[in-house]
């Protein structure tokens, strides 16, 4: 019990310091790339504290879902953050969810966002939320047919331990079935991310807007919990991707030297990652909206060679 | 129930083939009337007859449910639908039937012809390796049940005023009846009153709809009605 | 005491119908006599439910009619345990939430008849669940037809209620032949009607007579729970209905035709064909996404939740139809879970969905209304209407920590353990219908967003003149207890597991129960060493402990300045009013335009100008999407049947006496040739 409190506490620690960090540093990246001097790694974190000491405007429309959502968004991410293992293979609550609770903790936080951006009565929020809600609606097969070619592999939806299998068969991660399932679900988590070619997370226009459109009336704290709780769902992603495919560096066991080791390899998994989505919103325009459904059929179609392959190929 | 002399269950056979037989007589008689109070008194002395008979068949069976069935056959059939019938005939004012469609002579063979089907059909209930008194009692009596029943419908084809028809209803039904009884010595109490029940209504519901069909057509022909179509 | 329960609440029911119709002429006293003995019956009926899942083995008992060759014999089993449970859970919450709903009938309607009919729906209903004779079985069944007939046309004033209650009765019908068929087959081979007596005549029966028995038996429950093909019906009549009723009907009165599969399926047939199982977990995707696919289109409420209740019986078939699969492979264990999960989101969906048309009930007696597009901001006047539907939208999205979540969670496990266990090509059917299943959860949440959103968020679109109040206390205190039941079941859930043991050993010879709950009681588990687990409780204890230091910061944080309310920024665009809010059928457009294959949506716009075509006057709009299955199947079917029927007008000439002939003609045949020595 004391042991699961204090591993949890440190995990979570981790989990809010270093998602501002991954923001800042893909959004750097991404402006270099574009060749402007962009702002510095550590913008996100001054963001989300001068969101914290702004006051909050409240539309008169709004109820209390308005001022739940952020919440729920926030602590659900964090939740989930808990369930993925990072810098070893056990994570904290993995007994208490696998790769579905995860999953549906997000569809929960999504579910209250979205209702919050429907309850200002702006038709930008409304906006938002139709779009995000099917989006996510179509993202949802091909991210369960990938999460199920490595449970399966696993043979369990616990994260833990499909950690533990993945780090004994260390080489297992060039099989075609692997690789198709990493293809998938990188697709899958640039929609959930809202990122190009889906979305683009720093527009304003209202042709292009989707998760931005949701957040539109958000200000203050209410944003501060919004921006971070995204940021941290980012990084969540992001870690269930590296960690389930690329296990290398996560430790077995909670010593100060396997913690340091994963942690380092873990960052460095992180910092790889994130130069790939910058190098892809750079490289690629963002999708019309009706394409999109396109871009996931593609995921579909990988998810479920992935399964296929798994028993034709082995 | 004690007769002063001991039947034997032969003898109770006896009785009722001959009454069943009186039965069939009754029952081609009314193919060639054109009265209609006597088709109406026939009708109560075959009900009579079959009162009689289901009697006879509780005695020799000791099935006691059988002896309220005859005492209601007797009282339903033998007393209060001629009765509501006959008054119904006086009301309308009607004596004699008008012609049927086929004519008597025809008829009654062709009443004959149906009693022989009736026969026929009785054969394969027929098994004289059984030497019970079920056995013997089933043979002729259903018979002439069966005769009785298509004899009846064959009086609601041929016929054209409402109320004969009914007549003919009824005597279908008299003869399910009989069958019923000798073959399977009487259905459960409550299916029996069902269909007192049924009859009972039956009559009442024609006895209205005669009426009706009088005022609308001036006239018992049935062949008038003719908006039942598709 | 099951027996001496199940007597009581059958008695009460009995009692309440009779009563109901002799207190006609007295709105009020029968309106408190309705609802009193519905609670009486429930409340008896949960009673004989606990115990008889409690006991383990089955309470069997019959009462002779006078009929020969017909008693009325009843087994009251664990299987019949969950379905009066749940049938008690809904009819108490029901009877509770319509002692005040029905007021708005008095004067005005007959609310005796109304009561005679809603006990002799609730009793039907307890029969059909206990009855161990098919006569029984299927008197019960048409006595629940009938009932449901008379309760769905109960505003018959309406074309469009008459013209629903009569596809429904028909639809009955079929279904009633179908069970028929399946019945006499049965029967003929066993020689009785008792269902206990099916079981080893069964497994003697032909294969042809197999498969034509389980195709009848498929068909006629199938119809009954509004499966794809054959759902028409259930959009229909469901929204007509009065609310209390039509939450009875989607809640439980579906669920007889699963009832009715599990019972036969598994219990008396025995053993089904190998691809039995592949076509009911075939047909239960396909109900599933088609449900949830059509319900995203619908702004009438009622209908949308009907829909929904489409797409539920759909993943219940999922999970059955994995049950199936493992029963035939040979692996009981497996089965049990599957079977687990479609119970449990049966009994979970028979709760949550009751909510959600209770709610929905309560909206339409506030507003008038059932139309979303006039609706919006009820959740100001209304909001404990309005927190207890968002209870129920979030547990049927298969959200956590509630109990759609834990069963649809259980039935993605036994999805993924069939990938394992199968060979050949059903081996991809399994995850592929695990993805179909997350493809359901997640439209059924985006189409939930939209029905709670615009239906209380935001602002009013056209009720802003009526006088809208919460609902009254009674309604409040129905729907309270079933998003309770909600809660609990979710946070819980690993404590009721045990409880299906009993169901399990009776079916499936398995008791799973003890694996599937794991970590001291609060984890639920897949039963497989190292599969996945899940806990609710810890989740919902987890999010209510990190909540605390956010709330903290945010109160620490906004000490500074002072949160005001401002009219919404809405991009600096001035004037927003509740013309320019999002409806209804601009949230769904999205989904409309991606899957326009299957909805072929057709857009007519006319604008009316005087001056220029740049300012018009007036905008008609339509928009529609295609009704496939009535267009496509119903249609070409009835143009079928009446152009036969047109032919073989000819022989109804209009005479008595060619009918008597007809009849004459063909009882002579038949004695003559039937009757041979």
């Amino acid at each position: 019990m004391i042991e699961t409190l204090v591993k949890s506490g440190m995990q979570l620690v981790l989990i809010l310091l270093i998602a501002p960090f991954l923001s800042g540093m893909i959004k750097t990246l991404k402006a270099r790339l574009q060749t402007r001097r962009g702002s510095d790694v550590f913008q996100v974190y001054r963001d989300i504290f001068k969101l914290l000491r702004k006051g909050m405007v409240i539309p008169e429309t709004a109820s209390w879902i308005f001022s739940a959502a952020p919440y729920i968004v926030f602590v659900t991410a964090i939740l989930v953050g808990l369930m993925i293992p990072m810098t070893t293979t056990h994570a904290p609550l993995s007994l208490f969810g696998g790769v579905l609770a995860v999953v549906y903790l997000l569809a929960l936080g999504r579910f209250f966002l979205a209702l919050g951006g429907l309850d200002t009565g702006s038709p930008f929020g409304g906006m938002g939320s139709s779009r995000e809600m099917t989006i996510s609606a179509i993202a949802e097969p091909a991210m369960m047919l990938a999460i199920f070619t490595v449970a399966l592999a696993a043979n369990s939806t616990n994260l833990s331990e499909m950690a533990k299998v993945a780090v004994s068969q260390s080489w297992k991660f060039l099989a075609p079935s692997q690789m198709l399932a990493f293809a998938a679900l990188f697709i899958v988590l640039i929609a959930e991310t809202g990122r190009i070619p889906v979305d683009n997370p720093d527009t304003h226009l209202e042709l292009t807007m989707i998760h931005e459109a949701m957040i539109l009336e958000y200000s203050g704290p209410y944003l501060a919990l919004i921006e971070w709780g995204a940021s941290i769902k980012q990084l969540v992603l992001m870690t269930l991707l590296v960690n389930t495919f690329f296990p290398f560096g996560l430790s077995s066991d909670w010593t100060a030297r396997g913690l340091a080791l994963g942690f380092l390899f873990y960052i460095a998994k992180l910092l790889v990652a994130g130069c790939l989505i910058a190098l892809i919103e750079t490289s690629n325009a963002k999708l019309r909206f009706f394409r999109v459904p396109e871009l996931l059929m593609i995921a579909f179609i990988l998810g479920s060679l992935a399964l296929i392959s798994t028993f034709l190929f082995i | 129930m004690r007769l002063p002399f001991f039947p034997t269950p032969d003898l109770g056979n006896t009785i009722i083939t001959l009454m069943a037989a009186m039965v069939l007589v009754l029952q081609i008689a009314t193919v060639g009337q054109r009265w209609l109070i006597s088709n109406i008194r026939i009708f109560a002395v075959q009900s009579m007859l079959l009162a009689a008979i289901a009697g006879i068949v509780a005695y020799f069976n000791h099935a006691t449910h059988i002896y309220y069935v005859a005492f209601l056959t007797l009282v339903l059939k033998g007393g209060l639908v001629p009765w509501l019938l006959e008054r119904l005939a006086k009301r309308i004012g009607i004596r004699r039937e008008i012609e049927p469609l086929i004519n008597v002579p025809l008829s009654i063979l062709i009443a004959g012809g149906l009693t022989l089907l009736g026969y026929y059909v009785a054969e394969s209930f027929y098994h004289p390796e059984e030497t019970s008194v079920r056995a013997a009692l089933g043979h002729n009596t259903l018979a002439v049940a069966i005769a009785l029943f298509l004899i009846g419908f064959f009086t609601m084809l041929n016929r054209r005023k409402a109320l004969t028809q009914v007549m003919g209803l009824l005597s279908l039904e008299n003869g399910l009846f009989l069958a019923a009884i000798s073959l399977t010595y009487g259905m459960p109490l409550i299916v029996e009153l069902g269909i007192f029940f049924d009859v009972l209504v039956a009559v009442l519901i024609l006895g209205i709809l005669v009426f009706r069909i009088r005022e609308a057509f001036d006239s018992m022909d049935v062949s008038k009605l003719r908006k039942l179509r598709g | 005491m099951v027996g001496v329960s199940f007597a009581i609440s059958v008695a009460c029911y009995l009692t309440g119908a009779i009563a109901c119709l002799a207190s006609s002429r007295r709105p009020a006293l029968a309106r408190y006599i309705c609802c009193t003995a519905a609670l009486a019956g429930a409340g008896f009926g949960a009673l004989a439910a606990v115990l008889g899942i409690l006991r383990g083995t089955p309470v069997r008992f019959s009462v002779s009619s006078g009929i020969p060759l017909f008693a009325y014999s009843f087994s009251y089993d664990a299987l019949a345990g969950f379905f009066n449970l749940a049938l008690a859970i809904l009819a108490g919450a029901v009877s509770i939430y319509s002692f005040s709903y029905l007021k708005e009938f008095e004067g005005k309607r007959n609310i005796g008849f109304f009561g005679f009919l809603f006990h002799a729906l609730l009793l039907s209903l307890t029969i059909t669940f206990t009855a161990a004779d098919a006569f029984l079985f299927l008197m019960a069944w048409e006595v629940m037809a009938l009932a449901s007939y008379g309760l769905v046309t109960y505003y018959h004033e309406d074309e469009e209620t008459r013209r629903a209650g009569l596809l429904y009765i028909i639809m009955s019908h079929i279904d009633l032949g179908c069970l028929l068929l399946g019945f006499a087959l049965l029967s003929q081979a066993s020689g009785s009607t008792e269902f206990a007596s099916f079981h080893a005549a069964a497994v003697q029966m032909s294969n042809g007579r197999q498969v034509a028995a389980f195709m009848l038996f498929f068909l006629g429950f199938g119809m009954k729970s509004g499966i794809i093909p054959f759902h028409i019906w259930l959009p229909a009549a469901h929204p007509v209905a009065p609310s209390n009723i039509s939450a009875l009907l989607s809640g439980i009165v579906i669920k007889a035709g699963i009832y009715g599969m599990a019972r036969i399926f598994l219990d008396s047939l025995g053993g089904v064909p190998s691809w039995a199982g592949l076509l009911v977990l075939i047909v239960g995707v396909v109900s599933a996404v088609l449900g949830v696919l059509y319900a995203l289109m619908e702004h009438d409420l009622k209908r949308l939740l009907a829909y929904h209740s489409i797409e539920n019986i759909g993943i219940i078939l999922m999970g059955l139809g994995a049950a199936l699969i493992f029963r035939v492979e040979g692996h009981p264990q497996l089965a049990a879970v599957a079977l687990i999960a479609a119970i449990f989101h049966t009994l979970n969906h028979a709760i949550f969905k009751c909510l959600l048309f209770l709610g929905a009930g309560s909206v339409l007696h506030s507003t008038g209304t059932r139309n979303m597009e006039e609706l919006g901001g009820l959740i100001r006047p209304m909001p404990v209407t309005a927190f207890c539907f968002l209870i129920g939208a979030v547990a049927i999205s298969g959200l956590p920590p509630l109990n759609g979540f834990v069963s649809e969670w259980l039935t993605y496990q036994s999805l993924l353990a069939g990938f394992g266990v199968t060979g050949g090509l059903t081996r991809i059917l399994f995850p592929l219908a695990g993805s179909m299943l997350a493809l359901t959860g997640a439209l059924a949440a985006a189409c939930f967003v939209k029905a709670f959103a615009i239906t209380f968020l935001a602002l009013p679109r056209g009720t802003e003149s009526r006088h809208i109040h919460e609902s009254p206390r009674p309604m409040l205190i129905g729907m309270g207890l079933l998003t309770a039941a909600c809660v609990a079941l979710g946070l819980g859930a690993t404590g009721f597991l045990r409880a299906f043991d009993p169901l399990t050993e009776q079916l499936l010879g398995q008791r799973v129960g003890s694996n599937l709950i794991s970590g001291k009681g609060l984890v639920l588990s897949a039963g497989m060493p190292h599969g996945g687990t899940v806990s609710t409780a810890i989740i919902a204890l987890g999010l209510l402990i990190l909540a605390a230091p956010a709330a903290l910061l945010v109160w620490m944080a906004a000490q500074r300045f002072a949160t005001r309310r401002g009219p919404s920024w809405d991009c600096g665009l001035p004037g927003l009013s509740a013309e320019n809010e999002y409806t209804a059928t601009a949230f769904s457009k999205p989904l409309r335009m991606i899957f326009s294959a299957l909805y072929q949506p057709r857009r007519e716009i006319q604008a009316v100008f005087d001056v220029s075509p740049y300012y018009p006057k007036e905008i008609r709009f339509e928009s529609e999407i295609e009704p496939t299955f009535e267009k496509r199947l119903y249609a070409p079917l009835q143009e079928f049947i009446v152009r036969v029927s047109t032919k073989m007008r000819a022989i109804q000439a209009g005479s008595i006496h060619a009918y008597l002939l007809y009849i004459f003609v063909t009882l002579i045949l038949l004695l003559f040739f039937g009757a041979r020595p």
